[in-house]
């Protein structure tokens, strides 16, 4: 190995996620030393720190803590995980101030919200939630965050429509949601130049093609229905008759070429808007397993399992094309012999999406639950200071805030003000 | 390269440390995303894959580049090699990665081969170009489409070629600064480090 630099990064280089902003490099020496033997005395300290600054706050910018507690805890847990809190601390943040605008347009405020949403399972339906509720609906941070995450989802035509959506916002400041428009925009063709290059590698004309030779896959639970596949001008003559099946029929996606998104059109074309959920209640539970409508009894059918239990593996991977580098100081492990069949392994299967409780969800719980409040018809109302103890990332006890209290009185006091300020809370 | 395994001459080292910026920089400017992935391609160097551009103006800018380096190396004249990365849209500088020289001049006068293996001269090369991947992990996201620039710092009294031209250090104010490996062909010393804008947090 080589002398020279401190190389503890290099060594856990796997452990540390990247951020936007880049990393204090101290900051990260300190986190990764400190990493063998658990939380450090200081940095539980420095967390106690923020979370009485969070309850004792009373100047006019409670959300500066906030965003300084947070982007603490993103610098010392370099790995993040459950110990950082992270995911709570965001989701406390950002329902902290939903209700009243001061910070809606704040780009500190609408930041948070975005890292919120990327460690959402589901961070399309966030930014839905931020524009649905004004938050940061003039910020290019925004749009520029939703646009991105259309776009590694592989839809770059919706990428688009909500780039379209800031300008139609005057979404501040213009200029970098204009630079990052322009970026997508040059991504995008350069995809469609690499593809159309590879299609004029072979000759052949690709026109639309009805499948031939193929299977044809039925339609429909409980009719089998064959799929009509119609090419060129057949297809339009669908569309005039009178259409009794209820199954989609243009089934041509298979071959279809793909589509140059042309903005010009579409704005003739006219309602390509998103629109607007209300998002007033939390969507219907359909994340809840094992609840079934009622039905008949006696036309259930149980669901029969494949010969070959639940789920084919996938075979494995080909040999790799590149050569992997080994030491020539490494020994070859003896190998044991493998007497699982790969393929019948069942062992490891992929893991379900866990649907049952999102962030997102319960931030819409909240927020319904402060509408109901509103209009009286909470019955509960609890008659200790609920919020202040509940919150930041952690739950602190009345007698905790009191002694904080009591201890800014006596700093006072030690200055040389009298302060008459009840120490009860 | 020397025809021995066993030795290193002036000529040999210039050339591989020549090498180590080629494929460094091509490197640098894959990862940091100055220019497109598509545009680099799949090579095995240093038993390890690196991407190579396929810009061919690029190429040719590159090869210009290493060739005077290499001359420089030879005569011993350079002190640093940095590679600059600026905002394209407000040239500010974002971020510097810089390669201090230190060359041993007596291998001028004295001919005979050092005793190094060009195995072990890899091996340390592939550390440092090993690191400068891994330093995505602390860089900040380069956001805007963004320049590169390359400044060769020499011995003052050096005549300035063709196509190059007098510049200023181009230093990042409130950096970070983050020592990375070195390597020494035991003739030339490379001392690599990269600097960046400062996080505003506390």
């Amino acid at each position: 190995m080589a002398e020279g630099g401190d190389v503890e990064w290099e060594l856990s280089k796997e452990n540390i996620q990247p951020l936007r902003r880049g990393r204090d490099i101290s900051a990260l020496h300190q986190a990764l030393s400190q990493q063998q033997d658990g939380l450090s005395s200081a940095i539980i300290q420095q967390r106690q720190a923020f979370e009485s600054e969070l309850r004792m706050y009373d100047g006019d910018d409670p959300l500066d803590v906030w965003d300084q507690y947070i982007k603490w805890t993103e610098q010392t847990f370099p790995q993040g995980g459950k110990e950082s809190n992270l995911t709570t601390l965001l989701e406390r943040a950002v329902t902290r101030f939903t209700e009243g605008n001061k910070y809606h347009e704040d780009p500190r405020y609408v930041e948070l919200w975005i890292k919120f949403a990327e460690n959402c399972p589901e961070p399309l339906d966030t930014y839905r939630y931020m524009q649905a509720q004004g938050i940061g609906v003039t910020q290019a941070s925004l749009y520029i965050a939703w646009s991105e995450e259309h776009e590694n989802q592989g839809n770059c035509r919706k990428a688009d429509l909500v780039y379209q959506e800031g300008f139609k916002k005057c979404a501040e400041p213009h200029d970098k949601l204009l630079q990052f428009h322009k970026a997508l925009q040059a991504r995008v063709s350069r995809q469609v130049m690499m593809i159309v290059e590879n299609d004029n590698s072979d000759d052949e004309p690709k026109q639309l093609e009805r499948n031939s030779l193929a299977e044809l896959k039925r339609r429909g639970k409980k009719k089998a229905i064959a799929p009509i596949n119609r090419v060129g001008s057949s297809i339009r003559s669908i569309s005039g008759g009178l259409q009794s099946i209820g199954a989609p029929v243009l089934g041509n996606a298979s071959n279809s070429r793909l589509v140059v998104f042309d903005e010009n059109r579409t704005q003739i074309a006219g309602p390509s808007e998103p629109t607007l959920e209300s998002w007033a209640a939390p969507p219907t539970s359909r994340a809840k397993e094992n609840e079934q409508n009622p039905e008949k009894w006696s036309d259930v059918k149980i669901p029969q399992k494949s010969k070959f239990g639940h789920a084919v593996m996938a075979p494995p991977p080909p040999k790799p094309t590149f050569q992997p580098f080994v030491e020539e100081s490494d020994q070859l492990p003896t190998m044991t012999p493998c007497k699982i069949n790969p393929a019948v392994n069942t062992v490891l299967s992929a893991r379900k999406p866990c649907r049952e409780e999102t962030p997102l969800k319960r931030l819409q719980e909240h927020h319904q639950q402060q509408k109901e409040a509103e209009s009286g018809k909470l019955q509960e109302q609890s008659m200790y200071c609920k919020e202040l103890l509940l919150s930041g990332a952690a739950e602190f006890c009345i007698e905790e805030l009191r002694a904080e209290r009591y201890f800014k009185k006596v700093t006072q006091e030690d200055g040389g003000q009298k302060d008459a300020a009840s120490a009860s809370p | 390269m020397t025809s021995t395994l066993k030795g290193i001459t002036l000529k040999g080292s210039a050339e591989l440390v020549a090498e180590f910026f080629s494929f460094g920089i091509n490197s640098i400017l894959y990862q940091r995303g100055i220019y497109p992935p598509e545009t680099f391609t799949r090579v095995t160097h240093y038993d390890m894959t690196l991407q190579l551009t396929t810009d061919p103006k690029l190429k040719n800018y590159l090869t210009n580049v290493v060739s005077q380096l290499k001359e420089w190396l030879f005569e011993c004249t350079v002190q640093k090699f940095v590679l600059v990365i600026t905002c394209l849209e407000t040239n500010e500088v974002l971020e510097r990665w810089q390669f201090d020289i230190e060359c041993d001049k007596s291998a001028k006068e004295i001919s005979a081969p050092r005793e190094k293996s060009i195995k072990t001269i890899q091996d340390e090369i592939r550390s440092v170009i090993r690191q400068v991947t891994a330093t995505v992990t602390f860089l900040p996201l380069l956001e805007t489409p963004c320049a590169f620039d390359l400044l060769v710092y020499t011995d003052k009294d050096l005549m300035v070629p063709d196509k190059w031209e007098e510049s200023g250090p181009q230093i990042i104010d409130q950096s970070e600064e983050v020592r990375l490996r070195s390597f020494t062909t035991s003739i030339h010393k490379v001392n690599s480090m990269v600097a960046y804008k400062r996080t505003d947090s506390a």
